[in-house]
């Protein structure tokens, strides 16, 4: 049985569609992403899922419960755990105390562990945090009481590089504790590190849900690269190659192109050459829209 | 349960000392000044020349005895008007405060019903009242003994008792704006400026033909110059502001039950 189900979900505001018709299920013990660009609808519909604000028609549920009827949804609640984009606490209050409260009302049996691995200074005022801190308040907040499944919307955004791997780490050993977890990004790179699917949403739409790794296949890497010399004729000619552009200044030729082939095949090619400088990177989101999915990437 | 309540309840307890020490010393500072009042003016006289709505407004009566001076003075200024737009400017941020900043996100997550959320965090403004009270009546006792004019403790005590279910009332028309509005100020406003034009209406319109339209504010449920001066409790009165804030508070809970929270 699906842990989070969402079935037909539509959210209007007015005239302003946020939400159409969105349909998926994240399974039991599954990292599921929610990925696309910022205004697309990943956090209006998260809010929905989770009863903060009541579809305009279709129906949502985490674990087993109607989260639109209010008795079962604190039933589901109990057992979940939710991290929201941005989290604010009480400013005036010091981080202790806002576990405190949290762990009067839903317990709070992986408190200590949790704040091993991410230490906001508790005793401080939440007022002198730095971004960063609250957003570690907000992920020990979010496991503390042992949840079954957790819906977190950016988690990683204001932690440092050291924390961010930390949490995925983290993440993907929760996955196996199995724990299900719905995950909101707009970065791709994050998502395909710990999620296991994923389902892009742009303009209120869902317009893919896929295996995480048949999305990277598809979306491939942008090469870019600084070789000595010019190149011969024919080169990069790969099955996987496209936008190629080659650009010679005073004996250097600089190197893009974007790659969905082997990587065998890439490193064969690029052996040929003398490189003086070599950049792999996944191809940005908005590309693999565009390149996927047609029309405009919106921002 | 109470969870949230003792929580909010804990946060306000430093302002709403601070809140008793400054009534404290407003009710210390008449009591010193009522002595040279009393017997250098004449204050009967004085009463006499002010507007008759003036005097039906802050209940000008008996003003050259200890209970009438102080009765306007401190209780018909300091409590029915500053404490109670006091309170319902307070209670106006207690939810709209929350879902501005977006606070209310993650308490909507945690498993606890919105009508429990709307009426613990309406129910942790009840000791900081209490505190109030309690202080302020204490010193004033004190006070009035210290000067030599020491007021009756029945009717001190009554008239404080008789307080708490105006002030909740008041707490209560901030708490239906707080959660009608999504902006705390915006609460603020509305609810500070319902009540006092609720006083206005009470005190305006209680010598005229239109006195009826005065029943809605609360204001007219408690009269501390009827209290102090007469010894008449308006035990009905209270029970009308206790219903009042009961059925603002449920009509509150149901009304953020069915809110979509932005």
């Amino acid at each position: 049985m699906a842990v989070i189900e969402v079935d037909s979900l539509t959210k209007r505001y007015g005239d302003l569609t946020a939400v159409d018709d969105v349909s998926f299920d994240v399974e039991a013990g599954e990292v599921f992403g929610f990925l696309g660009p910022n205004g697309a609808g990943k956090t209006t519909a998260i809010r929905t899922l989770l009863g903060m604000q009541a579809p305009t028609s279709g129906g949502v549920g985490v674990l087993g419960r109607d989260t639109t009827v209010e008795s079962e949804r604190l039933d589901a609640l109990a057992d979940t755990g939710y991290l929201p984009a941005n989290p604010q606490f009480d400013a005036q209050a010091t981080g202790r105390e806002i576990l405190d409260l949290h762990e009067s009302i839903k317990g709070g049996s992986r408190r200590d562990e949790l704040l091993e691995l991410f230490d906001p200074p508790l005793d401080r005022d939440i007022r002198a945090y730095s971004t960063g801190n609250v957003q570690k308040l907000g992920v020990v907040q979010a496991f503390m009481h042992d949840p079954d499944v957790v819906v977190m919307d950016e988690p990683t955004s204001g932690l440092d590089p050291l924390l961010q791997a930390r949490f995925n780490d983290f993440l993907r050993a929760e996955r196996d504790r199995g724990v299900t977890a719905l995950f909101c990004s707009h970065v791709l790179s994050e998502v395909r590190r710990v999620c296991d699917r994923v389902a892009v949403i742009r303009e209120g739409e869902l317009v893919a849900v896929e295996d995480v790794q048949s999305l990277l296949d598809r979306s491939g890497k942008v090469v870019r690269a600084r070789v000595a010399g010019d190149l011969p004729e024919g080169a990069f000619d790969l099955a996987g190659v496209s936008d190629l552009t080659t650009e010679h200044v005073d004996g250097v030729t600089r190197v893009s192109l974007t790659y969905t082939g082997g990587m065998d095949a890439l490193v064969d090619e690029l052996d040929r050459y003398s490189l003086l400088e070599l950049d792999v990177e996944e191809a940005p989101l908005e590309d693999v829209f565009l390149q996927f999915y047609g029309g405009e990437a919106s921002a | 349960m109470l969870e949230l309540a003792r929580y909010g309840a804990r946060r306000r307890l430093l302002g709403m000392l601070a809140l008793s020490v400054g009534l404290s010393a407003f009710s210390g500072l008449y009591a010193a000044f009522f002595p040279s009042f009393t017997t250098n003016l004449d204050l009967a006289e004085y009463v006499e020349a002010l507007p008759p709505v003036f005097v039906e407004a802050f209940g000008l009566r008996a003003f050259n005895t200890i209970e009438g001076f102080l009765a306007t003075e401190l209780y018909q200024f300091a409590w029915v008007i500053l404490l109670g737009l006091y309170l319902a400017y307070s209670a106006a941020s207690l939810i709209a405060g929350d879902v501005e900043s977006g606070r209310m996100d993650v308490l909507l997550s945690l498993p606890v019903s919105r009508a429990r959320l709307v009426g613990e965090q309406f129910l942790a403004l009840a000791p900081g009242v209490l505190l109030v009270n309690v202080v302020v009546a204490a010193v004033t006792w004190v006070a009035t003994r210290a000067i030599g004019y020491p007021i009756g403790t029945t009717d001190l005590v009554v008239v404080h008792a008789l307080s708490l279910p105006y002030l909740f009332a008041c707490a209560a028309i901030g708490l239906a704006f707080s959660v009608v509005f999504d902006r705390a100020s915006v609460a603020q406003r509305g609810a500070a400026g319902t009540v006092f034009a609720l006083f206005l209406l009470e005190s305006l319109l209680t010598s005229t033909d239109y006195s009826w339209a005065g029943a809605i504010a609360p204001m007219r449920y408690f009269d501390p110059t009827a209290i102090l001066v007469d010894g008449t409790y308006d035990v009905a009165g209270a029970a009308i502001l206790t219903a009042a804030t009961l059925v603002l508070v449920a009509a509150s809970q149901l009304y953020f039950r069915r809110k979509d929270v932005n």
